[in-house]
């Protein structure tokens, strides 16, 4: 069965295996497109300078969901990968099985734990095990603006949603759509986060989308974050059902759409048109009183085997993506900031650049942030109630005191 | 001699069940089997992997305390009536338009068809457009010069599930047709004639004579039509997945967001023991008058 499993798992490989060397890795992750590919290949290339192969094992789709489908399946059969690419909570929670290599050792003589924002830590650490080496942060609250409909409408980057909104006004009134984006629950849930914090600040979001504390979930300030929501979708066509994060992308850049919220990963689709930050487009912020960064990492886990020179290669990698060079070009090519907080971003775009100085500006002020619609606040029973809530509030004509009424009982009802 | 026909004739009478021998241990465990541990996960505190503790009907009790999931329960109840009986409608009376002797039959027929050879992932994805309103039926009535027209149930929370059934409908009459037409060209013509010389007219024959007579394919259409319904996952997640806001949300889709995506393998185990009780709930009684009927006969 697990001969057939790996076979299987052979034939969605991206890179051909040579002969099995001594020291090889298996590593099971999702990163199919192109420049998630080649961003892997930095890490690749390091390791194979080490003397060890990376058994590439992509298994893409769903977000991650395929990969951990396989991951069970391999884990089941006693045949787990040498290392696995974590989102959001999974890491910790198989760590909690057991399964996953304590990195202490390592972590403590690379003195990783200075090297990372403490935010970070309960998604790499599980009691007093390090579990997972994060290569790379992506932020999740994000605005794209197409600069030229801004000329055109006046319109200057707002300071704050009353802004934002009134901005998004007048840009409908010259007939442009204000906001570009899908009725998929994950797009609604980029804005439901940024207004979290960015209108009660980042204690609130912490005491709601973290710690669920049931007075601040129930609080008039939740109503708010509501009523907001509610003027956003004013600002949004009625064609928006079902469309990709990618076409809503493509609606600023052609000028059809202002704005969009998204993490940097749309920001590859602006420069790979040829577009400049602050020239063509703007990036920026989601406007708060205190700025937020709402953060998302890939982690890369190991699982615990008896193999010695799999265990080898387990540190020979973990080292690699942990190495303060191999963040700064994995990040290069992947569009988002190295998770080391001591690597400088001076090659990076200006986009990235003001990603890193307000993530340092974050971490001082505690609005540093995991983002909750990508896994890492609340733990995934508790974050697709906020979700199903958001989603079901933007789409419907539900009011603001019934969306806080049922995600009341919801986050109740999952506890 | 004796001997050996002795061995083959007992040869002959293992080997139909030494045959059957794999597929039936394979069925036991991939279905039954698993059916019994889906029931075991659901009276346990399983949320990420499973565990094996016992806390009662508490996930139960959760799910149906769950929204969501009572959107998924009145949509399959909608759904399933309706694309039922709209495809068994359309399809009987697209049979019996064809079955005028008119020209060109064989063409028509492939024509209606055709769309059972595709899968729901591309009659969801196609329709999906077709139903958006900027892109597809609103935006081409609107551009020909009706401009108050409106189709956009897709975007409508309220409608949403009933663009789901036109898709399914769309997808699954020509195939009721199908039978049905099998059906008509059974019927003898004698009996047809017969009922003209008495002087009854078209209509009265075919209700009062042809439909009657048509209660096997009527039996094997909504058969087959009610496990497509069942099954309809992929429809729904290629149409809307889902969505608008969770309002095309069925139980087949909820099972597998909360085993899967939402750390709640628990409530997704007890969704699917209430599917099966559904289903269990239609089937058991049918088998049971079923076999009884043909004991009897």
């Amino acid at each position: 069965m697990s001969k057939f499993f790996s076979a299987l798992v052979a034939a969605t490989m991206l890179v051909p295996v040579g002969a099995r060397a001594e020291g090889s890795i298996e590593v099971l992750h999702h990163w199919v497109s192109q420049s998630e590919v080649d961003a892997l290949n930095v890490i690749r290339k390091d390791l194979e300078a080490k003397g060890f192969q990376w058994k590439d094992s992509a298994v893409g789709g769903a977000s991650g969901a395929n990969a951990q489908q396989a991951l069970r399946a391999r884990l089941t059969a006693g045949n787990p990968p040498g290392a696995m690419q974590f989102l959001g909570w999974e890491g910790v929670q198989w760590a909690e099985q057991g399964v996953v290599r304590d990195l202490n050792d390592l972590a403590a003589a690379g003195g990783w734990r200075e090297a990372l924002a403490p935010q970070l830590l309960p998604f790499v650490t599980s009691g007093d095990a390090f579990i997972a080496a994060p290569i790379n942060m992506h932020r999740q609250n994000w605005v794209w603006a197409n600069k030229k409909l801004f000329d055109d409408a006046g319109v200057s980057v707002p300071k704050n949603w009353s802004e934002l909104i009134d901005a998004g006004k007048k840009l409908k009134e010259k007939g442009v759509v204000p906001i570009a984006m899908g009725d998929e629950p994950w797009q609604i849930g980029i804005i439901f986060d940024a207004l979290l914090t960015d209108i009660n600040g980042p204690e609130f979001y912490q005491k709601a989308a973290i710690d669920l504390d049931p007075q601040t979930l129930a609080s008039p300030e939740m109503a708010k974050v509501f009523d907001t929501l509610r003027e956003v979708r004013g600002l949004v066509d009625d064609n928006f059902v079902g469309r990709d994060w990618a076409v809503a992308t493509g609606m600023v850049i052609n000028g059809e759409a202002a704005i969009q919220f998204m993490g940097d990963w749309a920001k590859g689709e602006f420069l790979a048109k040829g577009l400049k930050p602050n020239k063509d487009f703007y990036c920026f912020a989601t406007p708060g009183q205190v700025t937020a960064f709402q953060y998302v990492i890939d982690t890369f886990g190991m699982f615990t085997v008896k193999d010695e020179n799999l265990q080898k290669a387990q540190v020979a990698l973990a080292e690699t993506i942990m190495d303060p060079k191999i963040q700064k070009g994995f990040n290069l090519i992947k569009g988002s900031i190295p998770a080391r907080i001591d690597v400088s971003v001076d090659e990076f775009d200006d986009c990235a650049k003001l990603g890193y100085s307000e993530r340092t500006a974050a971490i001082e002020k505690g609005s540093m942030q995991g983002a909750m619609t990508h896994g890492f606040a609340a733990k995934p029973e508790f974050a697709s109630v906020f979700s199903d809530v958001a989603a079901q509030f933007f789409v419907g004509n539900m009011s603001s005191e019934d969306a806080v009424k049922m995600l009341v009982e919801g986050i109740d009802n999952a506890r | 001699m004796s001997a050996s026909k002795r061995m083959s004739s007992r040869l002959a009478s293992w080997l139909p069940r030494l045959v059957v021998a794999p597929s039936l241990l394979i069925v036991v465990i991939t279905v039954y089997l698993f059916i019994l541990w889906t029931g075991l996960i659901s009276v346990t505190s399983s949320k990420f992997v499973p565990v094996y503790d016992f806390v009662g009907l508490e996930q139960y009790v959760r799910l149906w305390a769950t929204p969501r999931w009572h959107t998924a329960v009145a949509n399959l109840f909608i759904f399933s009536a309706l694309f039922l009986a709209l495809s068994t409608a359309l399809g009987l009376l697209l049979a019996i338009l064809l079955d005028q002797n008119i020209r060109a039959e064989g063409a028509l027929r492939a024509v209606y068809l055709y769309p059972m050879a595709l899968s729901f992932i591309v009659t969801g994805t196609a329709w999906k457009w077709i139903m958006n309103p900027g892109l597809g039926i609103q935006k081409v009535v609107n551009d020909l010069g009706w401009e108050t027209f409106r189709f956009d149930w897709i975007t409508d929370p309220r409608m949403a599930i009933y663009t789901v059934v036109i898709a399914g409908v769309w997808q699954s009459s020509g195939f009721a047709m199908a039978i049905f037409l099998a059906g008509l060209r059974g019927v003898d013509n004698s009996v047809i004639k017969a009922a003209q010389i008495e002087g009854a007219s078209l209509p009265l024959i075919y209700r009062q004579i042809i439909i009657p007579m048509l209660r096997p394919a009527m039996l094997s259409v909504i058969v087959l039509l009610s496990y497509i319904a069942i099954k309809s996952f992929d429809l729904v997640l290629a149409l809307t997945n889902a969505g608008p806001g969770a309002a095309t949300e069925l139980p087949s889709t909820f099972m597998f967001a909360a085993t899967f995506r939402r750390n709640q393998m628990g409530v997704g185990a007890a969704s699917a023991v209430m599917m099966l009780m559904t289903v269990a709930a239609i089937i058991v009684p049918y088998l049971y008058s079923e076999l009884r009927e043909r004991d009897n006969g």
